[in-house]
This record gives C-alpha cells, sequence and structure tokens, in this order.
C-alpha cells in the first residue's frame, strides 16, 4: 500500500486527472452542442476540484492535501507549458504587424486609460462587497491572460488561484452573455472598441470578436497581447499607491 | 508576410521547440535581473522578445510557426492545473466565494464596457486632432465605420 500510495503522488496522476477531465468537457460540449457551463475547462477545472474533494473524504484526508500530494505533480508539469504556450501568441500578434502598425497608438493609449479606470471599479467593487485583501488583489490582474496575470497576483500579494479563477469564470461568463452585453451597452458603435472589449476577454473573448469580423477579430487578438504588457505596466503601482 | 518565390521552408519542430526554450531561458534570466519594485513575469518578457526577434526579421515565422500554433492550440487544456490550484485552498471559497465571483462578473461587464468606449472615444479625439492639422490620415484612424 505504501509503494501504491508513492506511486500516486507521481506526476502521472495529476497530467491523467487534468486530461480526463477537460476531454469529458470536450465531449459534453460537443454533445449538448455548446451549452455553456460544459465549457470544457471550467468544466475540467469544476469536476477535477470535486473529484479531488471527493478523494480526500473517502481517505480520510484534507482537499488541500490531496491537492498538493497526488495533483500537484502533475498538476505543475502541465502548468509550465503556459510559459511557451504564451509566448507562442507574439506569432499571431506579428502575423497581425500592419493592422498593429497603423493603430498602435490608439491601442495603447485605450488600453492603458481603460485599465486604469476598470481598476479603479474593480477595487470599488472589492471594497463593497468587503473582500479581503488576499482576494480583492487578486482580482486586478484579471485582463491579462492568466500565465500573465498570476505572476502579479503573487508581486502585489494577492492569491494567485483566485486570479486563474476569474480568468476561467470570465471567459464562461463572456461566452454566455457577450451577445447580451453587447446589446445592451450599445458597444457595435466602434469595430476596433468591440474587438479591443472582448479581447479582455482573452482566447474566448477573441473567438467571439471573430464572429463579428476580421477588423474585430485582429484588434482582440492583438488586445490579448497588449493588454497582458499593459496590466503589468499598470496593475503593480496601482496596487502600491492604492492598497 | 507574402510568399516570395521559394517557398519558404519550415524548420524541423525540435529546432523550433530549441528557439521557444532560448527565448524563454534569456527571458527568465531578463525576469530575474530587473529590480525587485518594477517586477515583468517571464512570459511577458518571452512574448516582447520574440515579437521582436520576428519582426526584426531575426526569426523567420516559419521557424516557430508550427510548433507556436501548436502550443496556442492546446491553451484551454494547459489551463486546467491553474483552475484546480484553488482546490489548495477552498477556505477562501466558503468564506468569500460569493463576493468573489460577484466581482468577477462586474470585472467581466466593466472591462468590456470600458474598454470598447474608451477606444471609441480615443480614436474620436484622434481623428479630429489629424483633421485639426490638416493632416491626410491615409485612412490613419478611420475605424471602417460609418459615424
Amino acid at each position: 500500500m505504501a509503494t501504491l500510495n508513492n506511486t500516486l503522488a507521481l506526476p502521472f496522476t495529476g497530467i491523467f486527472i487534468s486530461l480526463a477531465v477537460f476531454l469529458l468537457g470536450q465531449w459534453l460540449f460537443k454533445i449538448t452542442k455548446g451549452f455553456f457551463l460544459f465549457q470544457p475547462l471550467f468544466f475540467g477545472m469544476v469536476t477535477g476540484i470535486i473529484l479531488l474533494f471527493i478523494w480526500g473524504k473517502i481517505g480520510g484526508m484534507s482537499t488541500a492535501y490531496v491537492y498538493r500530494h497526488y495533483y500537484k505533480p502533475g498538476g505543475d508539469i502541465i502548468f509550465w507549458f503556459l510559459n511557451p504556450a504564451t509566448i507562442a501568441f507574439a506569432i499571431p500578434l506579428f502575423k497581425r504587424n500592419q493592422v498593429l502598425k497603423k493603430y498602435w497608438f490608439d491601442i495603447l493609449i485605450s488600453l492603458v486609460i481603460s485599465s486604469v479606470i476598470a481598476l479603479f471599479i474593480i477595487l470599488g467593487a472589492s471594497k463593497l462587497v468587503g473582500l479581503s485583501y488576499q482576494s480583492a488583489a487578486a482580482m486586478l490582474p484579471q485582463a491579462a491572460t492568466t500565465a500573465i496575470a498570476m505572476p502579479i497576483t503573487d508581486a502585489i500579494g494577492g492569491n494567485a488561484a483566485v486570479t486563474a479563477m476569474a480568468c476561467i469564470l470570465k471567459a464562461v461568463i463572456l461566452y454566455a452573455l457577450a451577445d447580451a452585453f453587447i446589446k445592451l451597452f450599445r458597444l457595435q458603435g466602434s469595430k476596433i472598441g468591440l474587438g479591443l472589449g472582448l479581447g479582455t476577454g482573452g482566447t474566448v473573448g477573441s473567438a467571439k470578436a471573430l464572429q463579428f469580423g476580421e477588423l474585430e477579430g485582429a484588434m482582440a487578438s492583438v488586445c490579448v497581447v497588449i493588454i497582458g504588457i499593459v496590466v503589468d505596466l499598470v496593475v503593480i503601482p496601482f496596487a502600491q499607491i492604492f492598497m | 508576410m507574402t510568399p516570395k518565390g521559394k517557398k519558404e521552408k519550415k524548420a524541423p519542430i525540435l529546432v523550433q521547440m530549441g528557439i521557444f526554450a532560448g527565448v524563454l531561458w534569456v527571458a527568465s534570466i531578463i525576469s530575474s535581473v530587473l529590480p525587485s519594485n518594477f517586477i515583468v513575469p517571464t512570459p511577458v518578457i518571452g512574448l516582447v522578445l520574440l515579437y521582436l526577434l520576428l519582426t526584426l526579421k531575426i526569426v523567420k515565422v516559419e521557424w516557430v510557426e508550427d510548433f507556436g500554433i501548436f502550443m496556442i492550440s492546446l491553451i484551454g487544456f494547459l489551463f486546467v492545473p491553474s483552475g484546480i490550484q484553488i482546490a489548495n485552498d477552498l477556505r477562501i471559497l466558503r468564506e468569500e466565494g460569493l463576493q468573489i465571483v460577484l466581482v468577477i462578473i462586474i470585472a467581466t461587464v466593466t472591462l468590456l464596457v470600458v474598454t470598447a468606449y474608451v477606444t471609441r472615444f480615443v480614436i474620436a479625439i484622434h481623428h479630429r486632432i489629424n483633421q485639426k492639422h490638416g493632416q491626410i490620415t491615409r485612412g490613419g484612424v478611420d475605424d471602417g465605420n460609418i459615424e
């Protein structure tokens, strides 16, 4: 039993669980023709947590222990590959160089101003509902993609796991409700604006933007990259001054 | 990039991985030597480095494209462990999960709406400045819209 226990603590377990829950989500997403709660990543996250929770209950261990002891070794290996995947976004950005050269000034200024405004609103909302410092700080970098947002959260003393959850939930919300938001707030007045706005929702937002048109899609995929850099430059000083 | 005459040669996948590994390695070193009050995560530096290498034509896009596009296609899956990480601290969800979700919803809407409107505003102002200076904008800041 001791050897089985050691074996289960090898990276194989975490890697297999991650793939299993994600693939199950993909399959459910497909057969339900895109039901928003079966978005593979969100489904994988929830199912994975439930799985570790049940494992803990059966084995008489805390969920946190099961996570650290059995899931994390494999999870960390997959997580590392976010590094090359994130820098790979330089390729689509490079391919958009023409649009970027034409609009870089407007994109940069717009994203810096909107991040600062959004940060005040997010911090205000966090204070209003009474979030702890750790969670409130985790809310600030969520416009960036996960691999960039998490180290920034760490840097300002927040809980990076909460940031990761925020990035995932944001994608679910946008997938389900982007059309309604766009109609409600009349966002179609500016193609560049709509594209950049959807780009704050990461890859799911970009996919949505592409449905509206070529320029919107290009702007969103540019935004996914630029917003990561803007968040890095804006959030850290913002947290130092206002938190 | 338009294909020029001969087909550009794709680099073997191992070479592509080598370029990624090299960029990440250099990025991690740069990230660690930056002053502690100027934190820039490794992926941000790597992203900028790779973009510069491509734009300055030091690295051809064919040398990194296949592996890069493959990695991007995996990104949803690669996020799974970061999502499950909250299992390490379920207490935080029990204590303030509802409030966190509420703020995430507010943040999502805020980012979408504020960015869309600020951009529209910035472009309109930029457009007006250009007109005042009597420049021919060469489609510089037109928004693809008839306003």
